[in-house]
């Protein structure tokens, strides 16, 4: 069972600080779905406002279609994985698993089969009557997976679970809790500060800043289009020239930077207009060595600081006009040498994959 | 040596002689409970012996009000547990402003003079009694039922800080979560907190307890017609004191370091089992905890205690208290004849010397300067005239005044001294002094004392 | 606040939510301030119930001063300008608890400052465990382990006479050296733990730091550590000093004829005097001084009232 979740126009405020800025979007029943932003976005806020732990100041949530103003956590179809799990010290890995049973009367020889079959689906078999301080971190997590799952709830809050937990791990538990979601069929709402993670395991993404959703979309999209300044430069590396607008036509736009004039894609329903302050976004991918093949069009002159190898690339980092640091990516070829530190080359901008989009605030480094 | 090292040498030997303070009057007083003459004292030793550990027990003014004080203890635990906890519990949900007021108001309870809670207390219910007309057998009037309110008013204080402290470490999201899979509010208390907080409670009860049991100030006026074994030990003061007192005293100190050896124990489990869980060790045996234990000196003394005493009641099987306590009293009366007769000599001596016969007035010289202002001066404090007593008691064997004997009829307070061994004396030993007993006992003084006050 | 008591009872439940209040209010409200306010309008009150019982709540049970008249001046026969006796002893109590708590502070301060700071690991815990033995074990059987102590015929004096260091027994009683050592004595474990705490929180750094700068030991005391600890020498002596004034146990049994304490005045009001109006009279007054003075004190050296407890 699966429900739908909307948000509408909601804003939360603490005194004088807002925490959420009028989010106001729809979560398709059986979707994974990210809020993905920095710390401090309100994406914990606003989860927290859907499982019912936070009031809000303005607007309302929607679960399968009903109002869930006035109803607390314990009564709401939610389930809520926190950020430190929260796992009960004093109980069992079962009696954690099936609380949500317990606190509903259901009789203990049951429970204990229905913790059997959910360590079964998360992969920890035979885990059942150990306390829950002698699991490690991953086992853990499943626990508290399997906790939340046993309440049945339509929608399953993640705050955050594999933020401390170390790489290898990470990436496993990405494909698994992906893989559990598509088999339970129920909606995940899932909140993260690592845009991989969003990437990978979700069908859309909402990326937050300060309070306000920016751009909400799958990951290809969020990806290749960015709608703003913060999107373009908080997911994925990019590599941002500042400029004012010289030309506009239908879909391309000339910036006037301090790599000279470079031509950009604008994007469907651009507000940008001749003379506005600009960014164009041009990602490692979309930058590569200017031959004679290219057009002398984006094209600028660079210096390599030094060269990092990851295998299938090659990441070098460029110090471009001004002293602006650029990063390039180029794939494997074989020959290392061309980039060694110092090298001054001529570095070209794909003229189709880079983004110009109004000055915005770009994500910290 | 430099200055550093003498330094450490006297912060040592402070420490020592600190401890030696804390220890010194527990120590004395529980060797006195062994010694069998009347009055507890180490010096002189008459014979060693545990008859008073009978006269405790068969103390029945005593025995009613340890059985009271047990009764009050646990309603006071009943009261002030779930007080304090709730206490807790809302502090810890009130924004900083009425905190601050909130917090301020609960301390008071404790640092208000446990005379004036008792004392309000007992005109509270009184004044409510009068309002609601109830009659004089109903628990508005009880000192049982006054004593646990009293008590709980500032014991609940005392709870309220146990569970506080306990409370700051847990994590508040754990309710959360139990709220989030579906509970109530009330099964994630019972299911969540409680278990948590089960330590605390134990603490927080066991702290009640003992708060109670030992309480005087405030119940010395809730008590109203009752009596606690405070109330009273603190009457012996006027009726006499003797080593019973001592006697109760080895008791309650040998429970206190037996229940002190036993946290000792329970808590070195505890920190084994955490500690083996930490560095995922499986297993812990009990074998390994209790050589820990071993190595904590206080179980080492209790221990030693325990085979000193041992040994001790063994040795003491060949021993036969009556044969010793009837030389001790020979010894003493002989002493006590020769003395007269000495004193018989100097006195015609002194008679024949002075013309006047101011010898015995003048001989009457008390410590206490002026013995006219002296009495009277005690009537404020009926219970002072304990003072006099324990000083001016006979003692024979360490006469250095040799008007002491004389002395003894003209103060009839000093008589006290005498109507106590009176009491004491199980066998036929009577001193001399003992015939005049029963003429001045202090409790009518206080008639007088009354009187005066109006 | 309306909407505070709808957030409150919304989050805690109906039933968690009565059981706070209630509790709470029944034990601040009811088992604490009511009776105060009861006992300072009972103070103000004619002794009916011995007098007259037939006048209570007739038109004579008016309110009256006599009771506190009669604690500052004395009855109407009386001689001198004042209550000489009530006053000097109110007086005399109050200094000597002031007595007892700078002995107090003086006391425990090194060996609070030893605990917290120099002491290791196993020594600690044996030493805090000996620190709260003797507290376990009834006051009053303390109060009497003294007598036992300092009697004419006590084990002190045979002690010192044995010695030789002495030629007669020095009468402790009187000299109210008894009463001091059994009060100092009591509150001891009120006076070290708040020190202890306060101290223990004081980074060692800072002690290294000063002796480093060739600070001797003593100026580290009194510009790094007193100051660091103050909060709780001061929580520890508002107790001992609230204490040590409303102490009626020891006086009672310890006591000597020249240290009559004001609490054992009080009780006598109630016991032999039948006054009980009189009695709230002066319990009222010993309340009111000792809450005056521990305001001061807290003034004087800077401390919030959040700052006193274990």
């Amino acid at each position: 069972m699966s429900a739908d979740v909307t948000l509408e126009n909601i804003s939360i405020r603490f005194g004088d600080f807002t925490a959420v800025k009028n989010a106001d979007i729809t979560i398709k029943g059986g979707e994974f779905f990210s809020f993905l932003g920095p710390s401090g976005c309100g994406k914990t806020t606003l989860l927290r406002a859907i499982s019912g732990f936070q009031e809000l100041s303005e607007g309302k949530v929607y679960i399968g279609g009903k109002d869930m103003a006035g109803i607390g956590p314990n009564k709401r179809p939610t389930a809520l994985i926190f950020q430190n799990l929260a796992l009960f010290p004093l109980m069992t890995v079962w009696e954690n698993i099936t609380f949500s049973l317990e606190v509903k009367g259901v009789a203990k020889a049951k429970r204990l089969k229905r913790a059997d079959e959910l360590l079964e689906l998360v992969a920890l078999p035979g885990q059942a009557d150990k306390m829950v301080n002698e699991l490690s971190g991953g086992q853990r997590q499943r626990v508290a997976v399997a906790r939340a799952l046993a309440a049945e709830p339509e929608v399953l809050l993640l705050d955050e679970p594999l933020s401390a937990l170390d790489l290898k791990l990470r990436q496993h538990l990405r494909t698994e809790l992906r893989e559990i979601q598509k088999r339970a069929g129920i909606t995940f709402i899932y909140i993260t500060h690592d845009q991989g993670e969003a990437l990978t395991m979700s069908d859309r993404i909402a990326v937050m800043r300060e309070g306000t959703i920016e751009q909400v979309g799958n990951g290809n999209m969020i990806y290749d289009h960015p709608e703003t300044a913060f999107v373009a430069s908080f997911v994925g590396e990019n590599n941002a020239f500042h400029g004012t607008v010289s030309k506009i036509s239908a879909g391309k736009t000339i910036v006037n930077t301090d790599a000279g004039e470079l031509e950009a894609t604008l994007m469907e329903g651009s507000q940008l207009n001749t003379g506005d302050r600009a960014i164009v976004f041009a990602r490692p991918e979309a930058m590569s060595f200017f031959n004679r093949k290219n057009s002398v069009k984006n094209v600028f002159k660079a210096k390599v600081v030094y060269q990092e190898f990851e295998g299938h690339f090659w990441h070098l980092i460029l110090s471009g006009p001004n002293d602006k640091k650029l990063k390039m990516s180029v794939i494997n070829s074989g020959s290392s040498h061309d980039y060694d530190e110092g090298t001054e080359l001529q570095v070209h901008v794909n003229s189709k994959l880079a983004v110009a989009l109004p000055y915005g605030p770009l994500a910290a480094e | 040596m430099n200055s550093a090292t003498i330094l450490k040498f006297f912060i040592s030997f402070y420490i020592v002689l600190f401890f030696a303070y804390l220890f010194g009057p527990l120590i004395v007083m529980s060797i006195t409970a062994f010694n069998s003459a009347g009055f507890p004292r180490l010096s002189p030793w008459d014979c060693f012996s545990t008859e008073w550990f009978g006269v405790l027990v068969n103390d029945a003014r005593m025995m009613a009000g340890f059985k009271n004080s047990l009764i009050i203890g646990i309603s006071v635990v009943l009261v002030s547990v779930p007080i304090g906890l709730a206490g807790a519990l809302l502090l810890a949900q009130l924004s900083n402003r009425v905190r601050q007021v909130y917090y301020t108001l609960t301390i008071s309870t404790i640092l208000v003079p446990g005379v004036v809670l008792g004392i309000s207390t007992l005109i509270f219910w009184d004044r409510m009694g009068m309002m609601f007309d109830v009659d004089y057998e109903s628990f508005f009037y009880d000192g049982i039922f006054l004593t646990i309110i009293g008590q709980s008013t500032f014991i609940s204080a005392y709870t309220m800080l146990v569970f506080m402290s306990r409370l700051q470490r847990f994590d508040p999201v754990l309710e959360e979560a139990a709220l989030d899979l579906g509970a109530t509010n009330v099964q994630t208390f019972r299911k969540i907190l409680l278990p948590f907080l089960k330590p605390a409670i134990g603490s927080a009860a066991v702290l009640a307890f003992l708060a109670s049991f030992e309480n005087y100030n405030t119940t010395v006026f809730t008590i109203v017609s009752e009596s606690t074994l405070t109330t009273v030990l603190a009457s012996k003061v006027r009726y006499g004191i003797n080593p019973s007192i001592s006697a109760l005293a080895v008791i309650i100190i040998t429970l206190t370091l037996c229940g002190a050896f036993v946290h000792e124990i329970l808590k070195r489990r505890e920190q084994a089992k955490e500690l083996a869980l930490k560095k995922e060790e499986k297993t812990v045996s009990v074998k390994s905890a209790s050589r820990g234990l071993l190595s904590n000196p206080v179980p080492v003394m209790v221990l030693l205690i325990f085979v000193a005493g041992l040994t001790t009641a063994w040795m003491a099987r060949g021993y036969d208290v009556q044969q010793c306590k009837i030389e001790v009293s020979e010894t003493k009366r002989k002493h006590q004849a020769e003395l007269s007769k000495i004193r018989m000599v100097e006195m015609e001596k002194k008679l024949e010397t002075q013309k006047t016969d101011t010898a015995f007035p003048s001989t009457v010289t008390t410590k206490k300067a002026a013995p006219g202002t002296n009495q009277y001066g005690n009537i404020f404090a009926p219970t002072n005239l304990e003072g006099q007593v324990e000083s001016e008691e006979t003692n024979p064997v360490n006469k250095k005044n040799s008007e002491n004997q004389y002395q003894n009829i003209f103060a009839p307070t000093n008589l006290e001294g005498q109507v106590e061994s009176i009491e004491i004396d199980t066998e036929t030993l009577k001193t001399p002094e003992n015939q005049y007993q029963n003429i001045f006992v202090p409790t009518n003084l206080e008639g007088q004392i009354k009187s005066e006050n109006e | 606040m309306i909407l505070w008591f709808k957030k409150f009872f919304l989050r805690n439940g109906i039933v968690l939510s009565l059981y706070m209040l209630l509790m709470t209010f029944t034990w601040i409200v009811v088992m604490f301030v009511l009776p105060q306010v009861f006992m300072f309008d009972f103070s103000f009150r004619f002794n009916w119930t011995q007098i007259d019982p037939s006048k209570i709540g007739g038109p004579e049970d008016v309110y009256t001063l006599q009771h506190y008249k009669f604690l500052l001046f004395g009855s109407p026969n009386n001689p001198d300008p004042f209550n000489v006796v009530d006053v000097t002893v109110f007086g005399r109590t109050i200094l000597a608890a002031v007595f007892v708590t700078l002995f107090d502070v003086i006391l425990c301060y090194p060996v609070a400052y030893y605990l917290a700071q120099v002491a290791k690991g196993g020594i600690t815990r044996l030493m805090m465990l000996s620190l709260i033995i003797p507290f376990w074990i009834n006051e009053l059987l303390r109060a009497f382990a003294f007598r036992i102590l300092f009697g004419e015929e006590g084990t002190i004096n045979n002690v010192l006479l044995y010695l030789g260091i002495l030629d007669q027994p020095i009468d402790y009683v009187r000299e109210n050296i008894a009463l001091y050592a059994g009060l100092g004595y009591a509150y001891i474990l009120l006076m070290i733990f708040p020190i202890y705490n306060a101290v223990e929180s004081l980074d060692r750094n800072q002690i290294e730091a000063a002796r480093d700068l060739g600070s001797p030991w003593w100026r580290i005391h009194w510009r790094v550590v007193i100051p660091f600890a103050k909060p709780g020498i001061t929580s520890g002596c508002t107790m001992v000093f609230m204490l040590s004034a409303g102490a009626l146990a020891l006086p009672q049994i310890i006591g000597g004829p020249s240290s009559l304490w004001f609490t054992q005045i009080i009780y006598q009001w109630f016991n032999t005097g039948s006054n009980w109006p009189r009695g709230s009279a002066y319990a009222m007054s010993l309340l009111v001084i000792c809450v005056i003075f521990v305001l001061l004190i807290m003034k004087v050296f800077k401390v919030k009232f959040g700052e006193i407890g274990r």
